[in-house]
């Protein structure tokens, strides 16, 4: 059918149709309806990436942001207990009761929220009240101190079990939505359909004669195993005779008694006329810290436990005032004094360099907690974390963290000066209980998340425990209880940027250099092959790339660390060697080689440079590292000048090209012009060969001068060497970046449009000046946001240096240390993490930190390669 | 352009009073920039030979892996036997306490290679005898070598691979002669055996594992009413009852089939065979715990090519055995495939529709260069993020919800409220969403306007254009797309430690049990298989050839991918090329 009758046809079709009804011209609903819909639905979609963007900003700030905000009261309830002289407050794991102890050993349990009377008993001091008390950090271990010179030793116990709903006792009296009371048991409910019954349970021991003198302060501690404990205690009596004593209990299997057998060693005495206020003793008996109201802190050495010794005196306060409370914070590293002045200052014993007391430790100020309007009379140190709560004179009750060293929470008494009260901070450490001796009960319930974390504390330097001074420190978990968490960003931002940097260091120049070569000399085939294939190791999965870095290479560079330094040096001059060999070949046989065959030469010279680096590398080391490269990167022999020396030769050969070119440059360039394309490549190389012998002399004045003024390059960007390290990573992280700085520069380097190129060769450039000074000039701004964007990619890669970089976050620039990142950190991490917890949303917070810079970067990427496109286009 | 062109063209101009016929070319090598051009195609000869010698160690040691290697049988000096597979050797400094030991003439060799020995790692087996798989040979320990016939390698479920020589059989609770049972002989029984074994871990596996499957779901359903109606309900007390029937005939399904296996099992204690290290000390084992065996130096090529392939084989259909370190790594196969087709499925429509947006629906103006920039920093987040972002709201948030809604009877243990298949799916669509988009973009714009003019001007509406014309022509070019995000994908090992990735996942994602998919379950992946096994065996030197052959088949994936994407790609630039300059 031809055209036209097919038109005719048409036509014929549409008269009869019109013929037999009018048509309708508009178009179906249906397809209006679909028309519409997808235009929402896809308008939707393209939105829909915004949002996720926004996102995952939003969703990374809501998880980490509580980590900054603060905490807040639950609630505050008060009660009267009877008055009486209370010396000892404990409460249960699940913030349920509270027990307070008086002086004549009558015991009250209460319901903290509610302060209902539970039960209530009488320990057996024999009608004695205590002078004196002490206890262990969990409170449930105490011993008290009377006028005779005894001891008595006490267990206040909450015992706790789970029951179901259905054994609940009938005729439980509500309390709260949590807890009931029947008889003297309280019954908390809990998840699925179970109760938690929690009673109180005290036991006495007998007395056990310590001193002659009423007995003024008293610290103890339980060591040991839990079926041998070791019970240390520390006495001082009224006419300040210091005593340590260890009380080991042995239950006899035949008769199961238990026999305790106390032993008492006498301590160094104290100088005349020290009014001892407090005393502090660790659980292994090794330390006894002693406090006079003079403001001192004697420090006994008794590791050795018959023969004590005082090792340091100190005066805890500048202004001498009284320490009127001490208190180590959990895990003993850290004392907490509290001054009459109202100071609270930690001291950690160190040992230093210098300084140190004979037995080698000393006593050193580290952390100054904002200091009380009044003196400071009771400190309440947390059993799990580094949390306290401290009372004032006049009646300010702060809940504090030491670590962060902030006041979490503040509560003031109404005003009221605090008589003779005990604090205590609950196990959880969500709330606070204040009893004082007129029997005014306070309860303060808290919910502060995380005290660990401030701005200073995740990006400033912090006093940890048992450093020498503040760092920056990451250290989130360890296996102990007592642990202090380090949640410092800067050193996973730190190994970050090393990472970023060592590898751009290696991937820039190849990645760049390739990719001029690629879009400006090699022929249209040649790159239809490299490019792709450049490309698909884009793709590479990076968990193989690491692989082939720990376990391959890491080894490899360890032995070979010589000949690998070396082949840094021998690639650069094997192909300058090339090169000016080439220029002596005659005109017509360059050309013919040109392309391809040329290309080939320089894989041979580039195979060769590593083989003779190879070779040599052995020699290289004895000549240039004293035969041990791992010693003299550790400063054990040798000096730094052969090391600056190779760093400095490629600096020396541009200065020295530099001043040669300034006198002789015209001269010698008339001059080869009258030659032979040979002739004037021997005389080139001539002048290469005298710039390099120049160079030499150059760099080596250089690095000798700079080693005789003592500058030594070990200790800086070269120190000991460890077999995952920055060298490592930076070259294999740099081979992963390689296909993406090379893919995108070359596209904007083959973006820049043809007829500027033929424009430049047109008026007799070659292509090596089209290339120097019109092709990377017009593209510089797309190369530079090619190296931005490597620079994102390296910033976020994980796999790599989680494998590879050993995962040490330290703070140093060597390169033959490791590092951590911060992707490699999370990925380690945060499976373990607990959800919602401090740590948690610390790894998000690394997180977010990782999201903004790679933000940042593409941003500025972006922009500068959407600028460079506009004016690759305009030209 | 710059004034040193202009100056070197000025040189390059005959000099005035000089003949215009007899001008003379001069040289000026620094126009020619050869030295440059050196450094420029050096870089990129060494970015081609890292490329290339990257691609060669892996595909080399990936293929020479399952190579059966030949057992050598080493004399110390000290008069130790040590036989084993020559693993690889290498070139060490002996530190100065070990020079001392040696002899004047091994002293005088090594000081010739400036301080370096030469020394080989032998691969040992017998775990359970010397505490150690491996073992490096220096080359002055050495008083000699041989390949003596009569040695086998021995693969065997546990403990790794033993090296040595048959030292006694027993078959059917008799103790044999050797002379009367050649190699083929024992091949039979072994394999007999080998399916015993294969059957009671079918029993044992499957069987009572569905067993113990029903059983739970009943105790869940039980829970579920107990939730729903509360304990003391007429309901919870029903489903009490039919829950206990339910599970006393499981228990008894239960003990009959734990009777066949034992039935089984009794069979396989009475075939063991009697094996004996180079040392002479013996080990006696069943039969059925020996995987394969074969004598290492007695084979010819036909032999080493059948364990080659019988290996091969083993690797790409069986599971993980010795944590991991042998046998196969189907689960992990499985797992990357199963999690790539789902993120493509997620991430299939997101990055076409966005595609559809930016070319065909779009104003262009501030709003599209928002998404832009959304979508180029989509694709610069690092993938850890993701994983990071796909953990707390995906699993946490998302999932936490399903569970509180859907799953309150499993609770506090979560099913959906924890890392699995699905979030992974999820996470790493949201990762790979920019090469779609992108890819698609340009699919899209590669349609020729004329075609859409066509279409709109025969009163298409935009939607009809869009799906009968432009899409239809755009297709190529978006598979292309989704292939490179799938290889993207599949490569991704970070994000995927964080939101469902195990190092052994006892159950797939798609079972025989309703409702067959199950997507909140972990899953193994071979990325992570190479991390796991590289990085977190009890031994990596004995997992490494592991590493090798799986990173060899992820890459191979993820290349066969790509390349055909480029392949895609190119045949379509061809097809709908216009005249290029």
């Amino acid at each position: 059918m031809t055209t036209n009758e097919e038109a005719t046809q048409n036509k014929t079709d549409r008269e009869r149709a019109t013929a037999q009804r009018r048509r309708d011209k508009g178009t179906r609903k249906s397809v209006l309806l679909a028309d519409r819909a997808a235009g929402w639905g896809i308008t939707a979609g393209g939105l829909l990436v915004i949002f996720a963007v926004i996102g995952i900003m939003v969703f990374l700030v809501a998880v980490a942001l509580p980590l900054g905000g603060g905490g807040e009261t639950l609630e505050h309830a008060e009660y009267d207990l009877p008055a009486k002289q209370t010396v000892w407050l404990n409460a249960d794991e699940y913030s349920t009761l509270g027990v307070r102890v008086a002086d004549d050993g009558s015991y009250r349990v209460f319901h903290l929220t509610t302060g209902r009377s539970v039960s209530s008993g009488q320990l057996d001091f024999g009608g004695e009240r205590a002078t004196a008390i002490g206890g262990v950090l969990n409170r449930d271990r105490v011993a008290f101190g009377f006028q005779d010179g005894s001891i008595r030793f006490a267990d206040l116990i909450f015992e706790a079990d789970v029951l179901l709903q259905s054994d609940l006792p009938d005729g439980a009296e509500p309390l709260d939505q949590r807890d009931r009371l029947a008889g003297e048991a309280i019954y908390s409910n809990l998840p699925g359909e179970q109760v938690r019954r929690l009673r109180f349970r005290a036991e006495t021991q007998a007395p056990v004669a310590v001193a002659d003198a009423p007995i003024v302060a008293l610290a103890y501690r339980v060591g040991g195993t839990t079926e041998r404990p070791t019970r240390s205690f520390v006495t001082v009596d009224a006419e300040g005779v210091g005593r340590l004593s260890r009380a080991i209990s042995k239950l006899n299997i035949m008769t199961s008694e238990l026999t305790t057998e106390v032993r008492t060693t006498d301590l160094p005495p104290l100088p005349a006329d020290t009014q001892v206020t407090t005393v502090e003793l660790t659980t292994l008996a090794d330390t006894v810290l002693v406090a006079s109201d003079a403001g001192q802190i004697f420090r006994f050495d008794a590791r050795d436990f018959n023969h004590p010794t005082l090792s340091e005196t100190i005066t805890a306060f500048d202004d001498g005032s009284t320490i009127s409370a001490m208190e180590f914070l959990n895990g003993e590293q850290a004392l907490v004094v509290g001054g009459s002045n109202g100071a609270l200052d930690v001291y950690f014993k160190l040992s230093p360099e210098q300084g140190a007391a004979p037995d080698g430790y000393k006593l050193v100020r580290a952390r100054q907690h904002e200091p009380h309007g009044a003196a400071v009379t009771a400190i309440s140190v947390s059993q799990r974390s580094k949390s306290l709560v401290t009372e004032a004179a006049n009646g300010e009750v702060w809940v504090r963290h030491s670590t962060s060293d902030q006041v979490l929470l503040r509560y003031d008494h109404g005003g009221k000066q605090a008589v003779d009260s005990e604090l205590l901070l609950l196990p959880r450490v969500d709330g606070v209980v204040r009893v004082a001796s007129t029997g005014e009960g306070d309860f303060w319930a808290f919910d502060y998340p995380h005290p660990e974390t401030t701005l200073d504390a995740v990006f400033g330097k912090i006093w940890y425990e048992g450093y020498d001074q503040p760092t920056y420190t990451w250290q989130s978990s360890s296996g102990t209880d007592v642990f202090e968490p380090k949640y410092s960003l800067v050193p996973l931002i730190f190994g970050t940027i090393k990472a970023t940097v060592y590898s751009l260091v290696f991937a820039i120049p190849i990645g760049l250099l390739g990719a001029i070569y690629t879009a400006e000399f090699v022929h249209r085939r040649v790159r239809a092959t490299v490019k792709p294939m450049m490309e698909t190791m884009e793709s590479m999965p990076t968990v193989v790339v690491g692989f082939i870095a720990a376990l391959v290479l890491a080894p490899i560079v360890e032995t070979w660390i010589a000949a690998v330094l070396l082949a840094f040096i021998a690639l650069p001059m094997g192909l300058m060697l090339a090169a000016f060999l080439w220029q002596l070949l005659p005109l017509q046989t360059a050309l013919k080689l040109d392309g391809l065959p040329k290309f080939f030469f320089m894989f041979a010279t580039i195979l060769l440079s590593l083989y003779v680096a190879y070779n040599l590398g052995p020699a290289f080391e004895s000549g240039f590292f004293y035969s041990d490269f791992m010693a003299w990167t550790n400063g054990d022999i040798g000096t730094g000048t052969p090391f600056m020396f190779l760093v400095f030769l490629p600096v020396g050969f541009f200065v020295a090209r530099w001043l040669v070119h300034r006198v002789f440059g015209d001269r010698l360039r008339d001059y080869q012009r009258g030659l032979t394309k040979s002739h004037a490549g021997a005389l080139d190389f001539l002048r290469w060969a005298g710039l390099l012998a120049a160079a030499v002399v150059l760099s080596l004045a250089a690095a000798s001068a700079l080693t005789a003024l003592g500058f030594d390059p070990r200790g800086g960007v070269v120190d000991t060497y460890v077999q995952r390290n920055a060298l490592v990573v930076g070259f294999v992280m740099g081979f992963a970046i390689i296909p993406t700085i090379y893919s995108l520069a070359e596209d904007a380097l083959s973006s820049v449009p043809d007829h500027v190129r033929s424009a430049s060769l047109a008026s007799g450039a070659t292509p090596w000046q089209t290339a120097k000074w019109v092709i990377v000039p017009t593209a510089l701004s797309g190369i530079f946001a090619a190296c931005m964007i490597g620079m994102g990619r390296a910033v976020g890669e994980t796999m790599i240096v989680l494998m590879a970089a050993g995962n040490t976050p330290v703070l140093d620039w060597n390169i033959f240390n490791g590092l951590r990142t911060l992707s490699a950190n999370i990925a380690v991490e945060l499976p373990e993490a607990p959800q919602g917890g401090t740590h948690y949303r610390m790894l998000f917070l690394a997180g977010l930190t990782l999201f903004v810079m790679t933000f940042t970067i593409n941003t500025i990427a972006e922009n500068i390669r959407l600028r460079f496109r506009k004016r690759a286009f305009q030209l | 352009m710059s004034t040193n062109t202009e100056t070197t063209s000025n040189h390059a101009e005959p000099k005035p009073g000089m003949n215009a016929a007899s001008r003379r070319y001069t040289t000026d090598l620094t126009a020619t920039g050869e030295p440059f051009l050196w450094g420029l195609g050096g870089a990129l000869a060494l970015g081609i030979l890292l490329v290339v010698g990257f691609l060669v160690l892996i595909f080399w040691n990936g293929i020479a892996t399952f190579w059966p290697k030949p057992i050598e049988v080493v004399t110390l000096n000290s008069g130790t036997v040590v036989a084993g597979e020559p693993t690889r050797d290498n070139v060490f400094k002996p530190g100065d306490g070990l020079l001392e030991r040696l002899t004047e003439q091994d002293r005088e060799i090594i000081d010739s290679n400036v301080g370096f020995a030469h020394r080989v790692l032998y691969r040992t087996g017998n775990y359970d005898l010397y505490n150690e798989d491996f073992r490096w040979v220096s080359d002055f320990e050495i008083a000699k070598v041989e390949t003596p016939p009569g040695m086998y390698l021995f693969e065997r479920q546990e403990w790794g691979v033993f090296i040595g020589r048959i030292a006694g059989l027993v078959l059917d609770g008799e103790s044999r002669n050797l002379s009367d049972y050649d190699r083929a002989a024992i091949q039979e029984q072994q394999e007999a055996a080998r399916e015993r074994f294969e059957e009671i871990r079918h029993i044992e596996r499957d069987e009572i594992g569905e067993v113990n499957y029903y059983m739970e779901q009943a105790r869940l359903d039980l829970k579920r009413v107990a939730l729903d109606h509360g304990r003391d309900s007429g309901e919870y007390r029903q489903a009490e009852r039919e829950t206990e029937q339910q599970i006393t005939e499981l228990q008894r399904e239960y003990e009959q089939l734990a009777a066949r296996a034992e039935a089984i099992k009794e069979t396989d204690r009475r075939y063991r065979i009697t094996l004996e290290e180079i040392g002479g000390e013996q080990k006696e084992l069943p039969l059925s715990e020996i995987v394969r065996f074969y004598p290492a130096n007695d084979l010819s090529p036909f032999g080493k090519a059948a364990v080659y392939f019988s290996r091969w084989g083993e690797f790409l259909t069986s599971e993980p055995r010795e944590a991991n370190t042998e046998g196969g790594v189907l689960p992990a196969i499985f797992g990357t495939v199963a999690m790539t087709l789902i993120m493509v499925v997620f991430v299939a429509p997101l990055g076409v529709i966005t595609a559809l947006y930016l070319r065909e629906y779009a104003k262009q103006g501030r709003l599209v260069s928002i998404v832009r920039i959304s979508v180029n920093n989509l694709a610069g987040v690092p993938s850890i993020v993701y994983g990071v972002f796909g953990l707390g709201f995906f699993a946490y948030t998302l999932g936490g919800g399903i569970d509180a809604l859907f799953y309150p009877e499993r609770l506090p243990s979560p099913t959906f409220g924890t890392g699995g298949i699905l979030w992974a799916s999820l996470t790493l669509a949201l990762l790979t969403v920019p090469v779609v988009i992108v890819a698609s973009e340009e699919a899209l714009s590669a349609v020729p306007r004329s075609m859409r003019e066509g279409s709109l001007a025969c009163g298409a509406s935009t939607w009809q254009t869009l799906r009968r014309v432009v899409l239809p022509r755009a297709m190529p070019g978006i598979m292309t797309g989704l292939i490179l995000a799938m290889a993207r994908g599949a490569g991704e090992v970070a994000p995927l430690m964080l939101v469902g990735v195990v190092k052994l996942a006892p159950e797939l994602p798609v079972d025989g049990f309703f409702p067959y998919v199950h997507l909140e379950r972990s899953f193994m992946h071979l990325g992570f298989h190479i991390f796991d096994v590289g990085f977190q065996s009890r031994n990596s030197e004995a997992g490494k050839p592991m590493v090798y052959v799986t990173t060899m088949l992820l890459l191979a994936l993820i290349v066969l991918m790509n390349a055909s994407a480029i392949y895609i790609r190119n045949r379509l630039k061809k097809r709908f090329a216009g005249s290029a300059f």
